[in-house]
């Protein structure tokens, strides 16, 4: 035992193993700063269904993002799309590493995602600046409602195992929050046929939510 | 009774001579198993089950234990000794339970009450070296069985009979092959061992593990057949996928998007189909499917650079298309509106 880091690495995986009689390897993360609590294999499936639906949302949104800047690129609107599509990058990143660190499963639906969010995207971006911010206020409404059930689900089980987890959505979830309302902010009700519309692309983002965890 | 009696005090007090604190009388009553529950793990509550189990058929044993205990000072933080010493006590005080491991093993003070998970595991590892000689199948778990002193009618214990085995063998190596890469990764991280290019990673790692399958390499074509039964193919499948994952996540692989899949499916189709090869070889130390190993992993890096070439190819066509129309608009004068 030659490192600090690999001492206590190797000695707390071997408490752990001995707390939780596990013959098999270990495999969670024991990098200090980790997102994810040491979990046995019950909680990291229920963990890992999040987080790739997690990862597969941002990836959506960045995609949707993409798909109106595509369309609206050189309008008015461009430098608010623009710095709302930062922060997805910024969300899909920091969903990755989590997803890498953990060795979490991606969904295979994600190139299904991948077209998908782009054509929502371009296409509400063609009926205006108004179905741009009508799709984002929808979307971004799902992911609030869809983080707000997760951080529910975590604060039921154990707040204290999962704090650093707590931080991370709830930092996430106050941002889409904070797009959902510039939507608004800038005419997104005006749009003829919102109500039609959004409700739409909300079942769309549940079906979106629903498979991602199981596929 | 007696007899049984003065061998546990004798223990006990060799034991005691060890000089550890013991834990009171509070580890031979049942009532007391709920306290200790709360600060002990699983597998020492399952002893405890146990115990109150026996405690009614060696009831005095207990109370004399309870004398000979009560001459130290209570301490309930002190497990790992007293535990080992009780659980040595009912194991030797109870004969009827066919459980070698402490008195085989008496030197090594394992504080865990064996569990049938742990009896299951230890009877197919005694059965492997028997499938040279029985195959794939039930006789060689009886001859396992029996080298470990148990009947051979503990092949009931196993629903699944030569699955069961075969499983067992699977996970035992995948395993090991996670072992030796976890400790490879090791020495990488500590620096003293370069980090492998990834085709030559992959490639030690497939080899490794199906070395491990040399010595059963006559009946593996049997292996393989019990592992196609409709009932095993769930299991085989999740022993192949973790193995696959492990092997890259060892390689440096940390995609998070369809290259998870792909590079998983083709490592698994590697993996097979040099499994096949191996069964049909009969050159010296297995040569032939090493190069034949080589050479599919050698196609797997090509396809990877021609992907990203085609990728790259489609891109640039695109962007000539783009420049392409822009020109076409400023020429035609479509593009005057701003």
């Amino acid at each position: 035992m030659q490192r600090a880091a690999y001492t206590t690495d190797s000695l707390v995986k071997r408490w752990l193993r001995h707390r939780l009689k596990c013959r098999a390897p270990l495999q969670v993360s024991m990098r200090p700063y980790s997102v994810f609590p040491p979990v046995d294999s019950e909680e990291k499936k229920m963990l890992d269904r999040m987080m790739r639906v997690d990862h597969a949302g941002e990836y959506g949104a960045n995609r949707i993002y993409a798909g109106q800047m595509a369309v609206l690129g050189r309008s008015r609107s461009a430098p608010l799309i623009q710095e709302m599509w930062e922060q997805e990058k910024k969300h899909l990143k920091k969903f990755d590493e989590i997803l890498a660190v953990n060795r979490i499963r991606p969904t295979a639906l994600l190139p299904l995602w991948n077209v998908a969010g782009f054509l929502l995207g371009a296409s509400t971006a063609l009926l205006g600046k108004e179905g741009a911010m009508a799709c984002t206020v929808a979307v971004e409404e799902s992911i609030s409602e869809h983080y707000n059930s997760q951080i529910r689900t975590l604060m039921e089980q154990d707040p204290d195992k999962y704090v650093e987890l707590l931080k991370v959505i709830k930092e996430f979830r106050d941002d889409e929050m904070e797009h959902h309302d510039t939507g608004l902010e800038h005419e997104a009700e005006s749009l003829p046929g919102y109500w039609l519309l959004k409700n739409a692309i909300q079942l769309g983002c549940k079906f979106a939510i629903y498979t991602s965890q199981r596929i | 009774m007696a007899a049984l009696l003065l061998r546990a005090l004798r223990t006990g007090r060799t034991l005691r001579g060890l000089g550890s604190a013991v834990a009171a009388p509070a580890t031979s009553t049942p009532r007391c198993s709920s306290l200790t529950q709360g600060f002990h793990s699983t597998a020492l509550r399952l002893q405890d089950e146990s115990k109150s189990d026996k405690s009614s058929s060696s009831s005095s044993s207990s109370t004399s234990y309870h004398e000979h205990y009560q001459a130290h000072p209570a301490d309930q933080d002190t497990t790992a000794a007293s535990h080992g010493a009780s659980a040595d006590d009912p194991s030797t005080a109870d004969a009827s339970r066919a459980n070698t491991s402490y008195q085989d093993q008496s030197g090594e003070q394992s504080e865990e009450y064996e569990t049938e998970e742990q009896l299951q595991a230890r009877i197919l590892t005694a059965a492997l070296e028997f499938v040279p000689l029985h195959g794939w199948t039930v006789d060689a778990i009886a001859a396992g069985a029996e080298t470990l002193e148990l009947s051979s009618a503990s092949t009931g214990m196993f629903n699944n009979g030569a699955g069961d085995l075969v499983l067992h063998f699977i996970a035992q190596c995948n395993s090991q092959l996670t072992e030796i890469l976890a400790e490879q990764n090791n020495q990488v991280q500590l620096g003293q061992a370069e980090q492998k290019k990834t085709a030559d990673f992959l490639r030690d790692a497939v080899e490794t593990r199906l070395r491990m399958n040399i010595p059963y390499i006559d009946t593996w074509p049997q292996a393989m057949s019990i592992l196609l039964l409709p009932y095993n193919i769930p299991d085989s499948l999740k022993h192949l996928s973790t193995m696959v994952d492990d092997i890259w996540y060892y390689a440096g692989d940390r995609s998070t998007d369809m290259n998870w899949y792909t590079k998983r499916a083709a490592l698994t189709g590697i993996y097979n189909t040099t499994e096949l090869v191996m069964l049909q070889d009969s050159s010296p130390d297995f040569q032939d499917t090493w190069n034949f190993l080589d050479n599919r992993i050698q196609d797997m890096a090509n396809m990877a650079t021609s992907a990203k070439q085609v990728q790259s190819t489609g891109e640039a066509v695109v962007q000539g298309f783009m420049g392409a129309a822009v020109t076409l608009k400023n020429l035609t004068g479509l593009n005057q509106r701003r």
